[in-house]
């Protein structure tokens, strides 16, 4: 571990306002972490309240602070069947990582520890080279990434968590993850006693996995009419018609073509696109009713429709009954970024590269191995290769948390 | 309203709990020629269950009726046998169906409260088309319907808004009933029924029902003892392959493979052959994994493979085949088709 992000990480406990540790029902959760310069976890641990947990933090600086998303009667027995669960949050996982965005080939690279190939970009599932699977990435994040996980949030919130499932924003907790990406709390009593069946439920339907649109309003009458859901109507429904409204509205028809399958329906298509858009919008709603546009193409019309509505997060954080988590408001020890809770209002306009650096005061210098371009606050430099740099101290702690750089005299 | 003949239709109800609870029973007041109907209901109840028949529908005496419903669930926990339980339970959830499906909406909503503090709210709205009548919160619904194995009970669709999950009649009644079944299952994991704690007059009708018991029992535990190769779900075919091919399998593809093996009677050493092909193989943490996963070491507990949803989730999921329509746990396909190819076989050699 290096000494300057030992004394930052040490300074940023020891000044932490303890309210910045508030999170629901502290005591029934396990507190587990990675200490600086260590790499095995430390679990089971409990504490009563906010000013005990400080202290500890303070004594044993971590690394890494996680909280148990499960509420347990003993949270620090050591034996999992032995804590008495007594319910979890619902969490949601959004991850930068996970979702392919044509940034990556500018920050990310990877290896495979088979052959050593190597490329740049989102990692492959197995190497192309010698179809292995064991493959190391390094990856790096942009604005455009933390963009789009922000938008993966905004979805999530504005399309399911409040209109589908009721949920009001007051139950909602988000938290900036403090690497790439960010995490949602549901914390209502109604999910906490949700089975892991019951929470992959809700992570199916928010990535529409198993979605049929047959079971959403589509289908064909007797007379070979077919029938499609409102734009008026809520859950699938109204999103199916809402998109396969704005789709149609907007695609081109080579797009429409590869869709359908069919160069002649593509066209037919196209040419009655107002008259679709005029018959989908009205109320009772009418569906195509064009020659060659039967139910099967209207499903694949709108299966690509609500592609961009289907939500990337990383399921098993979701069914996961006993999860650890970050813990709000801590620092992340590979950015050396806080894990920053962030109110709804203030998301739209949060910049994890500025809002989540904790420390600003002078500078330091630093040895950088090697970077992709790399902004922290308003501070940016490379791409760059074995350079000696003296830059502001949030980007410095950021370099060498995340490996790339190391101190040289 | 519930009234006493509601009570009798859903013995199950707290209101019927309570119903019970004021006669203030003891296992010795129920052995006395006084409540020798009501024993002799009790019994007929487990019976059915046992026979795989629903318990009669119409209720005669509904006094009998409610009091019998605790004393037959006494006998079936008595009785120490998980194939009772699962028998019981699925009877008691048709009759519970058969009934609550004609029911009056408001009755439904009143079973649901009191059964299982269900908010069932009573609607007539149309949603492209579709009438619905009842709506009820999302985190009840997942209480049971992912029990359900066909696709159109997903949440994903369902109509869904507000946090409430719309439904019809017939929907409420299947997820109410389940809902019933697996409360029954759950308790036998709770309940602790000592057969010396009754009286001879009930233990001799405890001994009637374990010889019915052992006349109706099919063993079905006999498909497992041979390796039927031809029986493996598509998901663990496309698995092996990839290892037969020295690829390297993602942790949860490998804890997948290795249960199923182990679980169809494949020991440790067959399990590790399949495993010899992959160019990062460590014989020895192979063994240990193994080894922990067959329950030989470490926390004793044999684990199972993953059931149909999980492995879907995971990616793991090839599609499958017709037979994987009726199955949701890889194991059960395999026991379905190892029990179908021995009988063919079996015929074969017969004819």
């Amino acid at each position: 571990m290096h000494r300057e992000v030992a004394r930052a990480f040490k300074e940023y406990y020891q000044t932490l306002d303890v309210g910045e540790l508030d999170v629901k029902g502290l005591q029934e959760r396990e507190i587990a972490l990675i200490p600086l310069g260590h790499e095995t976890m430390i679990r089971h641990i409990a504490f009563p309240d906010t000013v005990a947990l400080k202290e500890y933090l303070m004594e044993n600086v971590p690394a890494h602070l996680y909280y148990s998303s499960a509420y347990y009667r003993e949270p620090q027995a050591p034996d999992m069947n032995k804590k008495g669960w007594k319910g979890a949050d619902l969490i949601f996982d959004v991850d930068a990582d996970h979702i392919p965005t044509l940034c990556k080939v500018d920050h990310d690279t990877w290896t495979c520890l088979d052959c050593a190939a190597k490329g740049a970009g989102f990692p492959p599932e197995s190497c192309p080279k010698c179809g292995m699977k064991r493959i190391e990435t390094t990856t790096w994040v942009c604005d455009k990434c933390l963009e789009v996980a922000k938008e993966e949030v905004f979805k999530l919130i504005d399309e399911y968590l409040i209109p589908d499932f009721g949920v009001s924003l007051k139950e909602v907790e988000v938290c900036f993850s403090g690497h790439r990406g960010y995490h949602l709390h549901v914390q209502t009593e109604d999910v906490k006693t949700l089975t892991t069946d019951g929470r992959r439920e809700i992570a199916d339907y928010v990535r529409g996995v198993g979605l049929d649109p047959k079971h959403q309003g589509f289908r064909v009458m007797k007379d070979g009419s077919i029938i499609g859901p409102d734009l008026r109507d809520g859950g699938w429904r109204g999103r199916f018609a809402k998109s396969v409204y704005t789709y149609l509205s907007r695609c081109t028809l080579e797009d429409l073509k590869a869709v359908v399958g069919s160069d002649e329906v593509a066209n037919t298509i196209m040419r009655n696109r107002e008259r679709l858009l005029r018959g989908i919008m009205a109320n009772p709603p009418s569906w195509m009713g064009l020659r060659g546009v039967e139910l099967g193409r209207t499903i694949r019309i709108a299966k690509a429709a609500i592609r961009d509505l289907l939500c990337n997060i990383d399921e098993r954080v979701t069914i996961d009954i006993k999860r650890l988590i970050r813990y709000p408001n801590t620092l992340h020890g590979k950015s050396g970024l806080k894990a920053a809770k962030v109110s709804y209002s203030d998301l739209e306009s949060f910049d994890p590269l500025k809002d989540a650096v904790v420390f600003k005061s002078g500078s330091i210098k630093v040895y950088v191995k090697e970077a992709p371009r790399v902004r922290i606050g308003d501070y940016e430099v490379g791409p760059m290769r074995d350079v000696q740099l003296e830059v502001p101290e949030g980007l410095g702690i950021y370099l060498l948390c995340k490996g790339a750089a190391e101190l040289r005299e | 309203m519930l009234t006493i003949d509601d009570l009798a239709k859903y013995p199950f109800l707290r209101r019927a709990s309570s119903f019970v609870e004021s006669y203030g029973l003891t296992f010795q007041d129920l052995a006395s020629e006084e409540y020798s109907y009501v024993v002799q209901r009790a019994v007929e109840r487990v019976r059915c269950g046992i026979e795989g028949r629903w318990a009669e529908l119409n209720v005669v005496d509904p006094e009998t009726e409610i009091l019998a419903y605790p004393l037959a669930l006494a006998f079936v926990y008595g009785l120490k046998s998980a194939w009772v339980v699962r028998r019981f339970a699925n009877s008691e959830q048709k009759r519970c169906f058969e009934l609550l499906k004609n029911e009056e909406k408001e009755k439904i909503a009143e079973v649901g409260k009191d059964g299982f503090d269900w908010d069932l709210e009573g609607t007539e709205l149309t949603v492209s088309g579709v009438m619905f009548d009842f709506s009820l919160p999302v985190e009840k619904y997942l209480e049971v319907a992912p029990s359900f194995h066909s696709p159109d009970w997903k949440l994903v669709n369902r109509h869904v808004t507000g946090g409430r999950v719309y439904l019809k009649q017939v929907e409420v009644a299947r997820l109410l009933s389940e809902a019933l079944k697996l409360k029954i299952l759950k308790k036998a994991e709770e309940e602790d029924i000592k057969k010396f704690q009754m009286p001879e007059k009930l233990l001799l009708k405890l001994e009637g029902l374990e010889k019915l018991i052992k006349e109706t029992k099919i063993y079905d535990e006999d498909a497992m003892v041979e390796v039927v190769e031809e029986a493996k779900p598509p998901c663990i075919v496309a698995l092996l392959k990839d290892l037969a091919a020295g690829k390297s399998l993602s942790h949860m593809a490998r804890f997948t493979v290795t249960t199923f093996l182990i679980n169809t009677g494949e020991s440790v050493e067959d399990v590790l052959k399949h495993f010899s092909n992959v160019a990062d193989f460590d014989e020895g943490k192979a063994r240990y994994q193994v080894e922990h996963i067959a329950g030989l070491i470490g926390s004793k507990t044999k684990y199972m493979p993953p059931k149909c949803d999980v492995l879907r989730s995971f990616g793991l999921c090839v599609g499958g085949d017709a037979y994987c329509k009726k199955v949701r746990h890889p194991l059960q396909y395999y026991k379905m088709r190892a029990r179908e190819i021995k009988r063919k076989k079996g015929w074969e050699k017969g004819a």
